[in-house]
């Protein structure tokens, strides 16, 4: 009866609670421009950053795909399915019951009710807006926060508990599109262009800068219009920057960068590395992420010296992946490859080696592939349909006994040529590295040649080919490209390059140091561009037609 | 008071079925749950697709002749037990027209959606197991289930449109706990309840729901659809909800399982033979206990890269890179991966088999489209893609017989799937795949 009488009340109690706001769209109202799902590190760094780490988030979020060399563009174009809905409800109800349950109450409820029995329209709107505030990054309208009190009173009016009826009232913003999604709203500029408002300004900084939500000094940088002006902008950079949390932010966009996530999708075939295990892609992806941020931001050090540099980090797993004594104290420690070990610089890292091959071997087209798509931005079209690759195969075959000479019979075909002339110098020269990174030096018994040309220039080896590729132009240009494609949810190959110029100008003339271009990022007013509000259709649109 | 009409009445209405539907259950059922047929009520027809990628070998599984009685193919021999109770399709074409012939996608999501795709990795419209999920789906807690028996998250194929994909089960685990884990009721206990934490959460998706027509004010037309697909995400959800709070119906004799054992999930063809069979089974029961009437499942994605421990070339890599041999008329690695995708499909259809549902089984009352995205994998072709339409869709199909297509569009098995699931299309597809033809070799 208890179930029966509760329900009755809500049903009765939530009618008419929200009325839409009715304002009429003129021409210059602010307008949704953005609208980006949270990846799994916001959702989860955005909670524990609000309510605290031992809330517990555990459920499974939707998948995101790469874009244009980058997750973080698919926030820009992907929804929320049923069963995503699903999980993301019960992710929202488990940890709103957390928040007022025994153990949490008395830290994260700022106020006490009246009667802990019956409902507190004071106290819920005092604890619904500030969560709010936080979980949709801006102030609740009247509406919102009204919808909810109400819901709140209702539930503790019927259930006879008041806190029972907070859950469910910060279940029901936990649940929004407003914090699934970071909304981002944008008005005029003044000078004919748009450009997002302060809250939006505010979300996008912390986004890239600590892969969360904005806290409380840039919601009110935001509020008081502080974040419309560079200087305020360039104030709140510094304080981004300052902070040890930009290494968390960092490690975000270097392992989209990187395509770390890679490693989830593959599997190498046991009875060929026994030593590969799951640990191995753990502590592989660590050993890249610790590489580059000691490099780019603890030691402030050129970007390009991230394909030369012997040093990086290992543990256990990872020494016996790179044959090297593991006789330290601790788990993590920073080690320094011998100069005729053959590694030079994070290609020839675990990482990359491993996740650009096939489960039993070597793959220098992948190889090739992956690092024009990753550090060049230039992405290496499909195969011919019918191209012939019988000859790559022939493993048994009594004149081509290594990948190399079999690549390269195959690749003397005209219309395969183009690309694999541009890619296949890359892995050729990586030979050296089996499909889990270890070092060899015969395949099939032959010795491995590992020697290479790009672009005219003779080099041997990885050492040669980082080498090679230090002073290219292209790579820092490139990774500025996808930093502020990431930073916008942009498709970088879709970026036009007068939009990120005077970034990668800064960039250089900095000596192509990380911090050197965040700063030059976040301070040109490209960062905080929106486009024109698109025209509303007449009629209501068809999935299919407006996704493509 | 102003009353919130939409939520009041979906509330009331809801609750009030599920009091009045109890009394009207227990009478018409027996003690063992069998009487569903005497009832008078349906048994319900499934639709699931499963999907595998890189096609078949065509000497090896490609019958010479066609109708009943077809000679049995070593590619197919996993599946003799149930050659009574499936369609085997062949030479039916996917058509790219003026669109690029994106490989291993143009296939798969020209059999799925009708449409040649536009882009890569994206769907030109919704899939075929939403369409008929829209028609069929609505009376169970999961409008669909979705499962990637290899566990990789990105492996569904089924789609509401565009880039998003219905994400999948990664596990045997996961599987379990979302058909019979919290939420999940047992209609075999005798002391069902609706509970409330149900109702309380519907009041909290119906406040969610008042930020659509807010949102829908200010915001451009793309990411209109995408907020568009996130309301009908929560209409889904308070369907699901719906479902909850009535009576769970016997529809089978079955036992829910325990939850079975953690297990190692990937790639490996010996994984996947263990791994498949334990997904299948979940989602028969499933299927079985009503929490679905929908269903996808992927063995791998379309550049299937399946391996068998020790040889260091992935199926999609063989594809390509393996000679034919001149003697057998085939690639012999190749094809040993194709007879192992069948293999496993042949596991679905064996789980589906064994529930036995009034007079006949679980498989008898479903329609499976198996499809793939290639007909010869090694030249992207993507004409003769093989298909194969296995239960009779509660007898709505003629079974056990080898259609050939003869260039047809591949649609045309999906325009007579629907119709056999009976809903209400003549035609189906654009451009070269717009059909109003269906397989009327199969229909009833």
């Amino acid at each position: 009866m208890r179930a029966r009488a509760l329900i009755a009340t809500v049903l009765l109690g939530l009618g008419g609670l929200v009325q839409a706001d009715a304002a009429v769209n003129s021409d210059s109202a602010p307008r949704i421009t953005g609208l980006r799902r949270l990846s799994e590190s916001e959702y989860r760094n955005s909670i524990a950053d609000i309510f605290g780490r031992d809330i517990e988030v555990q459920g499974r979020f939707e998948p995101d795909r790469r874009v244009g060399g980058l997750l973080a563009a698919s926030s820009a174009i992907l929804s929320i399915t049923p069963a995503g809905l699903e999980s993301y409800t019960k992710m929202a109800d488990s940890i709103a019951a957390q928040i007022v349950d025994s153990k949490h109450r008395a830290g994260l409820v700022a106020c006490t009710p009246k009667a802990g029995t019956a409902p507190d329209d004071a106290c819920a709107t005092q604890v619904i807006s500030q969560y709010g505030l936080a979980l949709y990054r801006r102030p609740l309208t009247q509406d919102e926060l009204k919808g909810r009190v109400k819901l709140a009173g209702t539930i503790a009016a019927s259930s006879g508990d008041f806190y029972t009826g907070l859950r469910y009232a910060l279940g029901s913003m936990l649940a929004a599109p407003k914090f699934l999604f970071r909304v981002e709203t944008a008005v005029p500029d003044g000078n004919g262009d748009w450009t997002l408002d302060g809250y939006g300004r505010a979300a996008r900084l912390s986004f890239l800068f600590w892969d969360t939500t904005p806290d409380a000094a840039l919601l009110d940088a935001a509020r008081t219009g502080a974040l419309n002006d560079p200087a305020g902008v360039a104030h709140q950079v510094d304080r981004l920057m300052g902070s040890p949390r930009l290494l968390t932010g960092m490690r975000a966009f270097y392992s989209d960068f990187l395509e770390l996530d890679s490693f989830s999708g593959i599997t190498k075939d046991a009875s060929i590395y026994p030593k590969y295990s799951d640990l191995v892609a753990d502590a592989a992806k660590e050993e890249t992420l610790r590489t580059m941020i000691e490099l780019t931001l603890n030691q402030k050090g050129d970007l390009r010296d991230l394909l030369i540099t012997r040093k990086t980090y290992i543990n256990r797993v990872l020494a016996s992946i790179y044959d090297v004594p593991y006789n330290f104290d601790g788990e993590w420690v920073p080690y320094e490859f011998a100069q005729d070990s053959g590694r030079s610089g994070v290609l020839t890292q675990v990482t990359f080696l491993a996740m650009f091959s096939h489960p039993g071997r070597s793959s220098p087209t992948k190889r090739g592939v992956a690092f024009n798509d990753i550090f060049m931005c230039q992405p290496t079209p499909a195969p011919p349909a019918d191209v012939n690759f019988d000859i790559v195969n022939d493993t048994h075959n009594p004149t081509l006994r290594t990948v190399r000479q079999r690549l390269l019979a195959h690749a003397t075909s005209p219309v395969c040529a183009s690309c694999h002339t541009h890619n296949d110098p890359i892995g050729l020269s990586l030979e050296n590295f089996d499909s889990i990174g270890g070092y060899r030096t015969t395949e099939n018994g032959v010795a491995i040649d590992a020697s290479s040309a790009l672009q005219g220039k003779s080099f041997v080896g990885a050492v040669g080919l980082g080498q090679a590729l230090h002073d290219n132009p292209r790579f820092p240009a490139c990774f500025a490209r996808k930093m502020y494609a990431y930073g916008v949810g942009a498709n970088a190959q879709e970026v036009p390059a007068k939009l990120t110029r005077e970034t990668v100008d800064a960039f250089a003339k900095g000596g192509y140091r990380v911090p050197v271009l965040l700063k030059a990022l976040a301070g040109s007013p490209q960062f905080f561009a929106a486009p024109p509000p698109q025209p509303a259709p007449a009629t209501k649109t068809a999935l299919n037609v407006a996704i493509n | 008071m102003a009353l919130d009409r939409r939520f009041l009445l979906r509330g009331l209405f809801q609750g009030s079925a599920a009091m009045m539907a109890l009394p009207l259950l227990d009478c018409f059922l027996d003690g063992n749950g069998q009487a569903l047929a005497a009832t008078g009520k349906a048994i319900p027809t499934r639709f699931g697709t499963f999907f595998w990628g890189c096609g078949l070998t065509k000497v090896l599984y490609l019958p010479k002749s066609t109708g009943a009685g077809y000679e049995d193919m070593p590619q197919m021999a996993s599946l003799k037990p149930y050659k009574a109770k499936y369609n085997l399709l062949s030479g039916f074409r996917a058509f790219v027209d003026n669109k690029a012939n994106y490989q291993h996608w143009s296939g798969n999501a020209a059999i799925s959606t009708g449409n040649a795709p536009s882009s890569d990795q994206q769907f030109d419209g919704q899939t075929i197991d939403q369409t008929i999920a829209d028609v069929i789906g609505h009376g169970t807690r999961f409008k669909s289930v979705e499962i990637a028996c290899s566990g990789n998250k990105r492996e569904s194929y089924s789609s509401l449109g565009g880039a998003n994909i219905n994400p999948p089960e990664t596990s045997p685990t996961g599987l379990y706990t979302r058909l019979f884990g919290p939420g999940f009721q047992d209609p075999s206990k005798g002391d069902w309840k609706p509970d409330p934490q149900v109702m309380l959460q519907q009041s909290v998706l119906s406040v969610v729901a008042d930020d659509r027509k807010q949102l829908m004010q200010s915001v451009g037309a793309s990411d209109r659809a995408r907020l568009d697909q996130y309301f009908t995400s929560v209409r889904e959800l308070e369907n699901t909800m719906a479902v909850e709070l009535q009576r769970p119906e016997l529809l089978a004799q079955v036992t829910i399982p325990g939850m079975p054992e953690g297990m190692t999930v990937n790639k490996s063809v010996p994984v996947l033979k263990k791994t498949t069979p334990v997904f299948a089974r979940l989602l028969a029961i499933g299927l079985a206990t009503n929490q679905a009437h929908v269903f996808n499942m992927a063995l791998t994605e379309p550049a299937n890269t399946m391996f068998m421990p020790g040889d260091s070339h992935v199926f999609h890599q063989a594809t390509h890179e393996e000679a034919v041999d001149e003697t057998l008329g085939y690639q012999p690695v190749t094809s040993k991966f194709s007879t192992y995708s069948m293999e496993c499909f042949a596991e679905l259809i064996k789980a589906l088999d064994e529930i036995k549902e009034g007079d006949g089984t679980l498989l008898d009352h479903s329609l499976v489209l198996a499809y793939t995205d290639t007909s010869f994998a090694k030249l992207h072709a993507v004409d003769g893609i093989p298909m194969i339409l296995a239960g009779s869709a509660s007898g709505r199909l003629k079974t056990g017989l080898h259609v050939a297509g003869g260039s047809s569009t591949v649609t045309r098995v999906g325009l007579t799937a629907q119709i056999a699931m009976g809903l209400p299309v003549d035609h189906w597809g654009t451009g070269s795949n717009l059909t109003n033809k269906p397989i009327t070799e199969i229909m009833v």
